[in-house]
């Protein structure tokens, strides 16, 4: 008799996605989180909806940008997963998909740009270039110095904040039960499935499940060896500012081709400030990465970043900052996601690896179908067959 | 009110707030010249809620007003650590730009 249908690791945005999917199917599912709902990447990041090809998968090479390209299929499917989330789940998430300009202020930028657009196209996605002149026109406020832009109609942005707790919400109510504070610290293959031993605030607890999903964003890694497998998930720190309110400025999702720049104003007014600038992450005693400590600010990615989105929409220079803050995200070997069943631990899914809040809810919706024998291919490209030569010599048969 | 007994103030300067002519004098903050003429609404929530001074040192937020001076862009400042300037102009209210 197992406790759970589904044991899902991390109450971070997949997580709680995922719960609420399988719930909705009638499964019955438990999920498991160390600390509290959306405490990781998942509510530190700053919610921008970017479905054109981002920035990083374009500043390594023709090579790794065509590879990155495959995710567009993926993207696609965001979109219309957006565009059905703010009805399903209510206002309170506040889906604004109004548009996204990536804007480019040098004639390198505007061929990386079109190279990105008929990268885009190719793949479905109806991204187009526009010149100075008619971003200016969409987005007023953007500075002269920007030569051209991509723009993507369906782009935007949504609430971190309230993204997961709905979710979390919606799986609750469908039954889901969630264990907070609770931390896995040991996993073994039991009778067709898995028998996960949880510290919990009441003392340790043995859950058994025949499936597993781990989505514990940044730490999934960690949670991958207690299965005795490598999953590829390099923990990557990052940082968020955030201006204070005022009034309507900026009603389109703003990235840049050739710098770190993500800028948006948020439903309060306020205007988030990110792009991928790092932050430093603490070590622990052993000198390895500390995910258990907020990654340290570094000063030179704060001047950085608030430079470039000064340059790019002076006005927000005559606002004040009023908060800063790190997050930890995870990035994979080859760059895409990583979703699915692990082969070498069968019954055992994953679901991270970077773009999390844009891609989750999809991520979501196609995991459960698999967790429950539907028939699903489109994760095919994510899944973590790609990285199987890393376990060849790993993993857990099922007892 | 001020208390002007052995008190020795800086020079006087030209300050209005919410198109009132207030007095002030160099070194004192904009929290101090607003108390001094009972003015104790720094700020509206967006319910248009006034909102007062509190911690005094900076931290709150709870004093931001809007202020203009010559050669500077309008910024929202915390009123309890920025000094008066000789023609400042000083808004309070949400902060909202019309």
């Amino acid at each position: 008799m197992y406790s759970a249908d589904v044991l899902v690791i991390g109450a971070g945005l997949v997580g709680c996605a995922t719960a609420y999917r399988l719930v909705q199917a009638g499964a019955q599912v438990e999920i498991i989180e160390a600390a509290h709902p959306n405490a990781g990447a998942s509510g530190a990041n700053a919610g921008s909806l970017h479905f054109q090809l981002e920035r990083r998968f374009l500043e390594n090479g023709e090579a790794l940008a065509d590879q990155a390209a495959s995710i567009l299929s993926l993207n696609r499917l965001a979109i219309a997963e957006w565009h059905g989330l703010a009805d399903e789940l209510g206002p309170d998430i506040r889906v604004h998909m109004r548009g996204g300009l990536m804007v480019a202020e040098t004639p390198d930028d505007v061929r990386m740009l079109e190279r990105k657009v008929v990268r885009e196209v190719a793949g479905g996605l109806k991204s187009r270039m526009i010149d100075g002149d008619e971003v200016r026109a969409l987005a007023p406020g953007l500075s002269q110095t920007v030569l051209a832009a991509s723009h993507l109609e369906a782009e935007g942005h949504a609430d971190p904040k309230a993204l997961t707790l709905a979710f979390a919400a919606a799986a609750a109510g469908g039954g889901a039960r969630l264990r907070q504070r609770c931390r896995v610290v040991a996993a073994r293959a039991s009778k067709g499935g898995y028998r996960l031993s949880v510290e919990t605030p009441d003392g340790p607890v043995d859950l058994t499940a025949s499936k597993i999903v781990i989505a514990a964003g940044a730490w999934s890694g960690r949670i991958g060896e207690l299965f005795n497998l490598h999953l590829p998930l390099y923990p990557v720190a990052l940082l968020m500012n955030t201006t204070e309110r005022t009034n309507p400025v900026l009603d389109l999702l703003i990235q840049h081709v050739g710098q770190r720049l993500s800028m948006k104003q948020a439903h309060a007014g306020n205007i988030l400030i990110g792009g991928g600038w790092p932050s430093r992450m603490r070590l622990d005693a052993a000198g390895r990465f500390d995910l258990g400590q907020p990654a340290e600010m570094l000063t030179s990615s704060l001047r950085g970043n608030l430079a470039v989105a000064a340059r790019v929409f002076p006005s927000v220079a005559d606002l004040n900052l009023i908060r800063s803050w790190t997050g930890i995200t995870a990035v994979t070997a080859d760059q895409l996601p990583l979703v699915g069943e692990v082969p070498q631990a069968p019954g055992v899914y994953v679901a991270a690896g970077g773009s999390a809040f844009t891609l989750g809810p999809t991520f979501a919706r196609l995991l459960a179908r698999c967790i429950l024998d539907e028939p699903e291919d489109r994760l095919d490209i994510f899944s973590p067959a790609r990285f199987s030569h890393l376990n060849s010599f790993m993993g857990m048969a099922r007892a | 009110m001020r208390s002007d007994k052995d008190v020795k103030r800086g020079r006087s300067m030209k300050v209005s707030v919410d198109g009132r002519a207030v007095a002030a004098f160099e070194g004192e903050t904009i929290a101090t010249a607003m108390l001094a003429q009972d003015i104790l609404a720094f700020r509206r929530d967006r319910a248009g809620r006034p909102r007062g001074l509190f911690c005094n040192m900076g931290v709150c937020g709870e004093c931001l007003v809007t202020v203009t001076q010559a050669g500077a862009p309008r910024r929202r400042l915390r009123a309890c650590i920025t000094e008066v300037a000789d023609d400042m102009t000083v808004v309070t209210g949400t902060g909202d730009q019309p």
